[in-house]
């Protein structure tokens, strides 16, 4: 009957290989990031000091390796406003807004990576006060650069490589 | 460079001993960032962020809002915070109201701003006994 059927069950020799769906595998070959900076600015040092430990434990567990932690010097907007309403030339307000930056540079990421690491750093990053500019590097083997040209045909070939 | 003694921007007068004041009015603007923190935390001040003129007049509607939903509750300037596209109000109540109402105005104010500024808000409420004093002055 019932303990029977429990009893010859499902479960076979051959068990399916569980395919989790957050996981996609793809037989493209992954772009490649010879270097990967993020800058952070933010109006509080002590919230960027913090995120910076963070971001820096972060990438050592997933093995990224830091290549530097660069603190650029801060700047300083200031504007001077008049203080009254109507007159008073004299007698002015000054204010600042202070920017602290901070950028980390890991080394050597391909794309899986990458897009892991700077989702988990986006999604923690503190409110208002720090924000993330990302530049990326990629690094291509274009074919029609392997052989030198002069080697080869008396064609010249021009191709313009932008870094 | 020092400031001069006739400047009156958000400092509160020494009096005769009797007024109550908190560690936010207590402290003077040219305080913020040394014994000071920022009551609304978004990115449109920073060098190069776009959006801060948007953001100050959001705040200035959402403490006036929150100041009418909650007359005479709010025992502190509510703290302000934008993270990506969530908005967090950090509010101080006074426990005057009992809870099954405050949990309605938390509702009713997540849902209203909600609708009306097209993102995720999240109230994010403590009540206190009274108002935590610093000095008086």
């Amino acid at each position: 009957t019932l303990m029977g059927a429990r009893l010859a069950g499902s479960h076979g020799d051959t068990q399916e290989p569980k395919t989790n769906p957050l996981v996609s595998i793809s037989d493209e070959p992954e772009t490649l990031y010879k270097r990967l900076s993020i800058l952070v600015k933010g109006h509080d040092k002590a919230v960027l000091d913090s995120y910076e430990y963070f971001a820096v434990l972060a990438a050592k567990e997933l093995g990224i390796s830091v290549e530097k932690v660069d603190k650029p010097p801060k700047t300083i907007e200031r504007f001077t406003l008049l203080k009254s309403v109507h007159i008073y030339k004299k007698h002015r307000v000054q204010y600042e807004m202070r920017t602290h930056y901070m950028c980390l540079e890991l080394k050597y990421l391909t794309s899986s990576t990458a897009a892991v690491y700077l989702e988990y750093v986006q999604r923690n990053l503190p409110e208002g006060v720090a924000m993330e500019v990302k530049k990326t590097k990629i690094e291509k083997i274009p074919e029609h650069i392997q052989k030198p040209v002069w080697d080869t045909l008396p064609q010249v070939k021009e191709t313009e490589v932008k870094s | 460079t020092p400031l001069s003694p006739q400047t009156r921007a958000a400092r509160v007068r020494v009096g005769r001993g009797d007024k109550m004041v908190t560690y936010e009015q207590a402290h003077a603007p040219h305080h913020i960032g040394h014994r000071k923190g920022w009551l609304s935390l978004h990115t449109g001040n920073l060098c190069g962020e776009a959006g801060a003129a948007q953001r100050a007049l959001e705040d200035a509607f959402l403490r006036r809002f929150l100041a009418g939903t909650f007359p005479g509750l709010l025992l502190d300037e509510p703290v302000l915070k934008r993270r990506g596209n969530l908005l967090v109000l950090c509010a101080l109540l006074a426990r005057a109201l009992p809870p099954h109402k405050l949990y309605f105005l938390q509702g009713y104010t997540e849902t209203l701003l909600g609708h009306f500024y097209k993102c995720p808000v999240r109230l994010e409420l403590q009540t206190l006994p009274a108002r935590l004093p610093y000095k008086f002055l």
